[in-house]
């Protein structure tokens, strides 16, 4: 390869040279399908917001999230980290999407969408010796319950919007999906008041590090958290991902980076007729 | 960052110290160390000096547990710190080690 000042050119016509290229395209390709299945439609929820975004620390990444809007007017919201990174971790990301988008439709709550997503891709995560961590829930606009379970995944934040203060949601055990077969995900419930919102992520926001090899850690994160509580859902992802570019300054990503985010307008919206599922 | 790896074998009983970092660029290492393992009744990991563990990694310990239930022997943790401690009980590594060795899986 050379330049001229104005264009790369490339040597043509080696055999190596024509698989780089083809192993590009189709590394492009696969990224491309990954950004469209990930950052698809976000569903409009009665009497609050949801959002989602996923930055991955290579081309294609194995963090996950997904929202399926439920025929009883609840939402199921789900996030997940896969073991590893690029394109192993990708495809085995698919494999989780496949496996929640079918699990959401004929269970009835998070617990058993993580149960049956462990039935559904255990045999095959012991079998490539990988594993997924989820945590999944499901809200209700009309109680404002939000009711979630958890396999091994990080607890999402609870930001209270009257009170200024941000909590970790209460425990609830459970192993990451992969790990044992034939397991039961119990479930807790929190009640979400107007304004309340929830933070999911991946840790790879904690983990973010600067050049002195410091994290970013969740105390930074509660912090961004309470000082744009107020912004609307986008407005917040954006804030959080400015203070870890800020905090990183130039520092690589070494992890996918995922978020999601619930934000509460009205707990105990007034919704008369639901049509399911909407897109 | 690198990983380096102490073996040490004291009659049946054999431990791996891990110093540095057990992530994706340097869990293979540890590959070798458990497939070399027989004939050994205990595995202690000692983690007093890992500085950081991934999701691969974990994935690595894993692959010991599952291993101890393979070749029967006990495997036991030493060292852990609040952060990796943290890490473990999240994703549940704990309660699978004590449940492979009760279960038929």
């Amino acid at each position: 390869m050379y330049f001229d000042n104005f264009t790369f050119h490339f040597d043509q016509g080696t055999p190596e040279n024509e698989l780089e290229k083809s192993l590009q395209r189709e590394i492009n390709l696969a990224r491309n399908i990954q950004t469209s299945l990930l950052n698809g439609k976000t569903p409009k929820v009665e009497g609050g917001q949801v959002s989602g975004n996923s930055l991955p620390a290579r081309l294609i990444g194995g963090d996950y999230y997904d929202f399926y809007p439920l025929v009883n007017g609840k939402i199921r919201i789900v996030i997940g980290d896969v073991m590893g990174k690029g394109i192993p971790a990708a495809m085995l990301m698919i494999l989780t999407r496949g496996a929640f988008r079918s699990a959401a439709e004929s269970t009835q709550g998070p617990g058993e969408t993580l149960t049956a997503m462990n039935q559904a891709i255990y045999e095959d995560l012991r079998t490539l010796k990988s594993f997924v961590t989820l945590f999944c829930a499901d809200w209700d606009p009309k109680s404002g319950t939000f009711t979630y379970a958890n396999a091994g995944h990080h607890l999402p934040l609870c930001i209270r919007g009257k009170s200024n203060t941000i909590e970790e949601l209460p425990k609830v055990k459970g192993i990451m999906v992969g790990g044992l077969p034939n397991q039961i995900y119990h479930e807790e419930s929190i009640q979400l008041e107007d304004l309340d919102m929830v933070f999911f992520y991946t840790d790879g926001i904690i983990e973010a590090q600067n050049k002195e090899g410091e994290l970013y850690q969740i105390t930074r994160l509660k912090e961004t958290l309470l000082q744009c509580k107020e912004k609307d859902v986008k407005e917040v992802e954006k804030a959080v991902i400015d203070t870890i570019n800020h905090f990183t300054s130039g520092v690589p990503q070494k992890d996918d980076i995922t978020m999601v985010l619930l934000k509460v307008f009205d707990s105990k919206a007034d919704i008369t007729s639901f049509n399911s599922p909407i897109f | 960052m690198e990983l380096t790896i102490q073996s040490k074998q004291t009659g049946s009983t054999k431990t791996l110290k891990l110093k540095g970092i057990l992530d994706i660029s340097t869990s293979s290492i540890i590959e070798p160390y458990l497939e070399e393992l027989d004939n050994v009744e205990r595995l202690i990991f000692d983690f007093s000096e890992l500085e950081f563990i991934d999701s691969t990694g974990i994935g690595s310990i894993m692959n010991a547990i599952y291993l101890s239930k393979e070749k029967n022997f006990k495997l036991i943790f030493n060292g852990v710190d609040e952060m990796t401690h943290q890490v473990f009980e999240t994703v549940g590594l704990y309660h699978i080690l004590e449940e492979i060795h009760k279960e038929d899986i």
